[in-house]
């Protein structure tokens, strides 16, 4: 915002050479236009808006080149942005400075089918890529509730996964290789320059140093992506547990039968109620600490034979069981955790769901105790919430619902979202699993990592020394 | 009925971004103020007096085309075109002197620049919502002025003469793609009954047909032929005499009373009726009238007779696949497509009936349209607004419509036909693929198939 800008307002020098580069057109200084670059999805921007001074439209690797060998030169501070459907603050200003919009850049260049991997520019929307993919039966399998509006450029940013990540890893195992524009204007390729192998040892794998470095050490301009088969079908199965160490004790005996489903996903009982609002024709189970939706996939006889045990693994801890291996039935099954994520904003009504505090990771055996503490925590600040996740990581995504105009609750829900980042560390584990840092995040870096921070400071320096991309991140220098 | 007011529902967006992928202005420019989450805080802004009325803020909101995408989109239902058009109405009010809003808001009106409307053009405007989308008799006169035109050659000679020269290319390119209009003679009131073509079936069902005014006047045939199809499909069909026009076009001007006044004429005409279904072959009528009662809101009587109303309200496509039963049809060897109507498959909630029922014409290929998620950019007379970015929404749709190689183009609104249309014949594709509302190629189906098995 305005009052923590250190530097003097951009010139208009400084706007006439962004108009060289991008035209006119794509060079934005409105007022307006800043109120719409000033948020992404997160909560602290919808309490804090930060407005950049200038946005720009990018739509080449050379544009964006361009752009930032002039803010290097000038010591801009420039904040790349996909579609900004980040949760922490990542995609926005923290002092000023140029947001550049990478979302049209979102060329499928190249569908190497034969050699499983493709070419893309970082603005294609992680579903769009599948749905161009689908006919050749392969797809890019990391998948965040997102899907529908987030950039793939985004989420090598933020290293994102989804729920399929216990079975198919993170956005990271599949990234082969990049073009990207370093803080000094430079463009460079690693993971080979011309290479188009599925594996590689050669140099330092700098292509892993940028995923999930958040924007703060390169602009990701073009990307190589490691593809997969589409598997051909799935089963579900729903079941609802008394006590959640039950649930606990499910996972783990899935897990120990040899069974690898491709998602396990928790919802706790106001996440049941919530969904059971939105659908009523659902008509979950009510009485119950928890439901577990698992998702197997692979061919037909395959899914079939292990959704039946699967089944006779659950039954032993489960208090109620739906199944199917049939496409309708199981898109059915599957809604009530599709819905969880908007159904919990119903809870309170006229509320809305924020997020925060909302994508930490325990380890597996520390979920039941993690979840009861966190219902300690809201019902200490008496807010509502829903938890749900991602069970099979131990990756929990709590939603506290709120009425914007309730000051009390407002001031608690922070101190809630303050609390469960505590939580987290306390249970070993993690304050973030895949949204990211951001700036709502910074504060426990230093926390989770030590002395490392500083080798993580150093790096920053070395590659960005003016520090002008993306500042006041991760706890990095603003 | 929606369950929070605009005002409400616009602290209701986190700003999650689900809209994004369904916005067919974000589409083209990709600016987030050209984006559904960017005009609900825009909106919001003006609203809270955070940012003042100026031509600034105006001309953002004024790039949306209120085509409802984002709202299905949204998890959460956030009504971004009723959120939009507040702000719009509020703008008006703090321009427009003699309007008489509300001043419900903190608007900041103190660095107004928007030059106000000069006077004969607001007179022209009042007069044409009034007195002649408000009375059908005026609106049949208007008809008849326009068929004169056409048939008297005068439509030749202006064409010759180049007088459309002289008009902005939107206008001159919308007169060229004109339907014909029919004659006074053939535009006489519909028949207030017509039962089912074969009784000696039973009926499907009782049904009121909602004529619409510009329909009535300039698709005239589309609206026989949905009475034809109705009866064709095993419905008796009522057609109310004393129905009036939806009274759209004048709440999005901020014509409300009027429109409230209108809605309660509908009311009263179709409950006479006494039937099972109301329908309508015109989207954004029909999305329209299932909104009938948020005008009604403080008005306990009113608002359970709207209630009562809107429940009844069926698109042709849905009531004629839903319950219907439709005779032989055949096609012709054609390969045919279909744009969806916003207002169908946004408001409506109409997916897909209007393609399942042309995939059920044999001798005839369907082929799905790509992004066929997106406005073609007709909304209302946002073409003629905004004439730069609907022709390149326009131009994009019409690559696709080209990738997909088809003779016909099904639409299901007439805004969207007439657009459609003007796509096809700026790409100088006239001859190549013809553009029909879904009614009219279903009759043509069904009249092609009678015509081969004499009975």
């Amino acid at each position: 915002m305005a009052e923590t800008m250190e530097r003097p307002p951009l010139d208009q020098n400084i706007i006439s050479r962004l108009e060289e580069i991008f035209g006119a057109d794509r060079v934005l200084t409105n007022n307006t236009d800043m109120i719409t670059y000033s948020y992404d999805a997160s909560f602290e921007t919808q309490l804090n808006p930060r407005k950049p001074e200038v946005a720009v439209i990018a739509l080449s690797t050379e544009e964006v080149s361009e752009c930032v060998k002039l803010a290097n030169k000038y010591k801009i501070p420039i904040y790349p942005r996909g579609a900004a459907t980040g949760q922490t603050g990542g995609a926005v200003s923290t002092k000023g400075g140029i947001m550049i919009d990478l979302s049209k850049m979102n060329r499928i260049l190249d569908i190497d089918h034969r050699n499983m991997q493709v070419i893309i520019e970082p603005g294609v929307i992680q579903n769009d890529l599948n749905e161009a993919l689908k006919s050749y039966g392969l797809r890019f399998p990391p998948d965040p509730g997102s899907a529908n509006m987030c950039t793939v450029g985004g989420m090598v940013s933020n290293n994102s996964s989804g729920l399929r990540a216990v079975k198919y890893g993170v956005t990271r195992h599949y990234v082969l290789g990049m073009e990207v524009v370093l803080p000094t204007g430079e463009i460079i390729v690693t993971g080979g320059a011309k290479s188009k192998a599925l594996k590689s040892v050669s140099g330092y794998d700098l292509a892993h140093l940028m995923i999930g470095s958040e924007g703060t050490l390169g602009i990701v301009t073009r990307l190589r992506l490691k593809l997969l088969p589409l598997p051909v079908t799935r089963g579900i199965v729903l079941c609802s547990f008394k006590q959640l160490e039950d649930a606990g004790a499910a996972v783990n005996a899935v897990f120990s039968s040899g069974l690898q489903p491709s998602a396990i996903e928790i919802m706790d009982f106001n996440c049941t109620k919530a969904v059971n609002m939105m659908k009523p024709e659902l008509n979950l189970p009510i009485d119950n600490e928890a439901i577990l939706v698992f998702e197997v996939d692979g061919a037909k006889e395959e899914v079939s034979s292990q959704v039946k045990r699967l089944k006779k693994v659950v039954e032993t801890y489960a208090s109620y069981i739906r199944f199917s291996d049939e496409p309708e039935e199981c898109e059915k099954l599957w809604q009530a955790r599709k819905l969880v994520g908007a159904a919990v904003g119903l809870l309170k009504p006229g509320g809305f769901r924020v997020y925060g505090g909302e994508d930490i990771c325990v380890p597996i055996s520390r979920l039941p105790e993690t979840l009861r503490e966190i219902h300690n925590i809201a019902n200490r600040y008496g807010i509502v919430c829903g938890i749900y996740g991602h069970v099979g990581d131990g990756n929990l995504h709590t939603g506290p619902v709120v009425n914007s105009n309730n000051e009390v609750e407002m001031e608690n829900v922070q101190k809630m979202i303050d609390d469960i980042h505590d939580l987290a560390i306390k249970m070993e584990g993690t304050t973030t699993a895949e949204h990211g840092v951001g700036i709502v995040r910074a504060k426990y870096m230093d926390v989770e990592h030590g002395p490392a921070m500083d080798i993580m400071r150093a790096i920053k320096k070395t590659l960005d020394p003016n520090n002008i991309l993306n500042p006041g991140k991760m706890a990095l220098p603003n | 009925m929606k369950l929070l007011t605009p005002e409400e529902s616009m602290y209701t967006c986190v700003r999650c971004g689900a809209c994004r992928g369904v916005c067919p202005t974000l589409n083209i420019t990709g600016r987030e103020a050209d984006g559904p989450r960017g005009r609900v805080l825009m909106a919001r802004s003006v609203l809270e007096g955070a940012i003042p009325v100026n031509q600034e803020i105006k001309d953002q909101l004024d790039r949306c085309l209120l085509c409802s995408a984002c709202v299905d989109a949204c998890p959460m239902d956030v009504q971004v075109p009723d959120i939009v058009m507040v702000a719009k109405e509020q703008i008006a009010a703090a321009t427009e002197i003699d309007s008489f809003h509300e001043r419900s808001v903190k608007i900041d009106t103190s660095q107004n620049d928007i030059k106000r409307t000069a006077k004969p053009v607001r007179n022209v405007k009042d007069f044409f919502f009034d007195k002649v989308l408000g009375d059908q008799k005026n609106l049949n006169k208007v008809g008849n002025l326009l068929w004169m035109y056409q048939k008297s050659g005068l439509q030749k000679i202006t064409r010759a003469v180049g007088i459309m020269k002289f008009f902005p290319e939107q206008m001159q390119q919308m007169e060229s793609i004109m339907p014909e209009i029919l004659p006074p003679s053939k535009r006489k009131s519909h028949p207030e009954f017509t039962p089912r073509a074969n009784d000696k079936k039973e009926a499907r069902g009782r049904v009121a047909f909602f004529q619409g005014c510009i329909m009535d006047v300039m698709f005239r045939k589309t609206n026989d032929n949905s009475i034809k199809l109705l009866s064709k499909a095993g419905f008796d069909v009522v057609t109310p005499q004393s129905q009036v026009c939806c009274g759209a076009l004048h709440h999005h001007s901020g014509k409300t009373d009027k429109a409230i006044e209108m809605a309660k004429a509908n009311i009263a005409a179709f409950e006479n009726a006494n039937v099972d279904y109301i329908i309508t072959n015109a989207g954004g009528c029909g999305a329209a009238l299932v909104e009938y009662e948020e005008f009604f809101r403080n008005d306990a009587t009113w608002l359970e007779r709207a209630k009562q109303f809107s429940s009844k309200i069926r698109d042709i496509s849905e009531i004629v696949h839903d319950k219907g039963e439709l005779p032989e049809l055949a096609g012709r060897g054609e390969r045919v497509t279909y744009q969806p109507s916003c207002h169908l498959q946004y408001v409506m909630k109409v997916k897909d009936a209007p393609a399942k029922l042309v995939k059920s014409v044999p001798n005839a290929e369907y082929v799905d349209l790509p992004d066929k998620k997106y406005c073609c950019g007709s909304a209302g007379i946002y073409n003629m607004l905004q004439p730069e970015l609907a022709n390149e929404i326009l131009d994009k749709k019409m690559e696709k419509v080209k990738g997909t190689d088809s003779a016909v183009l099904i639409t299901a609104n007439p805004g969207c036909y007439l657009q459609m249309k003007l796509g096809v014949h700026r790409e100088g594709m006239d001859q190549v693929i013809e553009t029909m509302h879904v009614v009219d190629y279903l009759v043509e189906s069904i009249e092609r198939a009678e015509s081969k098995t004499p009975s």
